[in-house]
């Protein structure tokens, strides 16, 4: 792939992965009940790479991009994001992170009843600090036209389609032009050709914004719309180089 | 963008609802205030606007001004207590008159215009400087008009109106203390003697009330002084009317501080997942509780103007006999402190969000 190796060619320039996460390892509870959601896990990820992650149900995944996306503190190890140490941050640090600088789907999409699908894009802009409303109001715009919403626009999401919230999750991770993408599921709740479209849209999206896109899936088709795979089991991890199945599908 | 007010607005209902409740609420705190207010007042008038810091009465009298007979003589031994700038007998009764409004009860007040103890609340006219001169609280009562004594028909000459200087919810009018006296010699021609009821006392700039009222008690035998609002909270029923239409407001108040509170805290844990959400794509806990204070701060707002405009349509619906009008300290006052304690409320909802984890939103279960 052609971005690939231009964003290889950037790396050995830079000699620096955008995110590196390394030796990361989670623990949920103490004692006897203690979980090890994530064992010493350890990836990096280039600027416009899409990498996707596998693993049976309960294997960590969605507990590794919530540690990647700021949303918890790894028990032990490290992350950086670009130049930030997202391992080291406070509480309210992790919190402007989570604003200015990474775009999560989760893994139910998840939307604010009360408001329209554009307000919903609208509110995560102007959560920085520094935020202009009529950029935003246009780029939620474009988004919605990019994600075929521009008619749903004005609709709260009770009146949309399990797929139609999806992709204004998606917009809404897109909004404020994050750094790093994190994708839980995007497929679950769609057909395979909705499916296989969002996850056109996002991995276009990566490439042609220069972001860094983590995806976790169970639908091994999607595979082929990624740079690199990961596979994780029993919170271990580890990098598939594509050609053995998967274990646990 | 204002989530707080878009949400408001996408839920009219509910808000609506809520608005309606705290209206009703603040109405009946406005409502039953400025009744009490107006009642005291129409009680205790003439004694809590007169010219005066201090009122002598006599020991046995109780702390009541209808209960006090003082010698005419003692006025100039309380002008001679140290810290007494002026001292003006005042003398009170209850008698029949041909009023505007027909024939009624009036208080009839003597006083010397000269000294301290002339009415307060002068709102037109002058007070009375000659004989059967009166200035009136009376509903009515125009300058140049009499009101005629009963059954003596002595006409006396409206001079001047005044205003909160009712006396036990009855009409008053205000004459000099040779006027008073000729009043009652004339209905009782055998009386020896006519008592003063208690004497006004100004204190010298500086004194302290409260001080001379105890050396005066000290000094003059027979008398107890009073500073003007201890006297005024001493007038029979004053107490137990306020304290009854205290617990009244104050209990409403506290049921709707109670309703905004409870309502907040079940619809922010309605919207914890919501919350989580906003707070795990980058909302700060500061953020949301912000919009926590907005919906409080504009359910107060509109709950208070429609509770106003009911208090206003209620006091012209309702013609009670005494003199009431909505106090704008009061709404102010009142509205305020509903607002101030309806956000105090709302911390039971901002502790709920501040213990959210942001996590939960991701489904790592
Ligand atoms: N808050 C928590 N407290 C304790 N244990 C947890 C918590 N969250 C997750 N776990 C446990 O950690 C492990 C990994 O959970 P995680 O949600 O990361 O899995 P997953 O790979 O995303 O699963 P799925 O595909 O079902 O979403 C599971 O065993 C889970 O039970
Ligand atoms: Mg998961």
């Amino acid at each position: 792939m052609t971005t690939n190796t231009a964003a290889e060619a950037d790396v050995q320039k830079t000699g620096r992965p955008i995110l590196e996460v390394l030796n990361v390892t989670k623990t949920y509870g103490e004692g006897h009940t203690a979980v090890t959601a994530v064992a010493d896990a350890s990836l990096s990820v280039e600027e416009g790479q899409f990498v996707s992650l596998l693993g049976p149900s309960g294997s960590g995944k969605t507990t590794l991009i919530s540690m990647i996306g700021g949303l918890l503190t790894p028990t032990s190890g490290t992350i950086r994001l670009g130049d930030q140490m997202v391992s080291d941050m406070t509480k309210k640090e992790l919190t402007s992170l989570r604003a200015e600088r990474v775009g999560f789907v989760f893994q139910s999409s998840n939307l604010v009843p009360f408001l329209t699908a554009r307000e919903n894009l609208l509110y995560v802009a102007s959560l920085p600090k520094n935020h202009n409303r009529k950029v935003a109001a246009k780029r939620a715009d474009e988004l919605l036209g990019e994600l075929g919403l521009s008619d749903r626009a004005n609709n709260i999401p009770e009146k949309l389609s399990g797929g139609e919230r999806q992709r204004v999750a998606i917009g809404r991770a897109l909004m404020n032009d994050p750094d790093l993408i994190l994708v839980d599921e995007p497929t679950a709740a769609l057909d395979t050709a909705l499916g296989r479209q969002v996850v056109q849209l996002l991995a276009r999206e990566v490439k042609q914004r220069g972001k860094t896109g983590i995806m976790v899936t169970h639908d091994l088709r999607m595979v082929e719309y990624t740079d690199q795979v990961f596979e994780i089991l029993d919170g271990h991890l580890t990098k598939s180089d594509g050609t053995t199945p998967p274990a646990g599908h | 963008m204002n989530i707080a007010l878009l949400e408001m607005r996408r839920a009219k209902l509910r808000f609506g609802l809520l608005s309606v409740a705290v209206a009703l609420l603040v109405f009946l705190v406005l409502f039953l205030s400025t009744l009490s207010g107006a009642l005291i007042e129409s009680f205790t008038g003439a004694i809590k606007n007169l010219n005066a810091d201090v009122l002598v009465y006599s020991s046995s009298a109780r702390d009541n001004i209808q209960g006090s007979r003082l010698n005419p003589t003692v006025t100039a031994q309380v002008a001679d207590v140290p810290g007494v700038a002026s001292a003006g007998g005042i003398a009170t009764t209850t008698t029949s008159a041909q009023l505007p409004s027909g024939k009624g009860d009036l208080a009839l007040f003597g006083f010397d215009p000269n000294k301290a103890g002339a009415p307060g609340g002068l709102k037109e006219g002058r007070l009375p400087s000659a004989t059967n001169e009166t200035a009136v609280d009376i509903a009515g009562a125009t300058i140049g008009s009499t009101i005629t004594l009963l059954p003596t028909n002595i006409p006396l000459k409206v001079v001047g109106i005044l205003s909160g200087a009712q006396f036990s919810a009855a009409p008053t009018a205000y004459v000099d203390l040779p006027s008073y006296q000729a009043a009652i010699k004339a209905s009782n021609p055998n009386v020896p003697f006519i008592p003063l009821n208690a004497i006004a006392v100004q204190t010298e700039p500086g004194a302290d009330p409260a001080t001379v009222a105890g050396q005066i008690a000290k000094a003059v035998p027979g008398t107890t002084g009073y500073t003007i609002p201890d006297a005024v909270a001493k007038i029979p029923g004053v107490s137990s009317v306020s304290q009854t239409f205290g617990i009244l407001v104050g209990m409403t108040f506290v049921i709707s501080i109670v309703v905004i509170g409870f309502f907040f805290l079940i619809l922010t844990v309605q919207k914890m997942r919501v919350f989580t959400l906003l707070r795990a794509t980058g909302a700060s806990t500061g953020r949301l509780a912000r919009s926590v204070i907005v919906q409080i701060t504009a359910v107060v707002i509109v709950a208070s103007a429609v509770a106003v405009l009911l208090v206003w349509g209620a006091l012209k619906g309702a013609s009670s006999g005494i003199p009431v009008s909505l106090d704008p300290t009061l709404v102010l006052g009142t509205v305020f402190a509903v607002w101030l304690f309806s956000l105090a409320a709302g911390l039971l909802s901002i502790r709920r969000i501040r213990s959210i984890d942001p996590a939960t939103a991701a489904g790592a279960r």
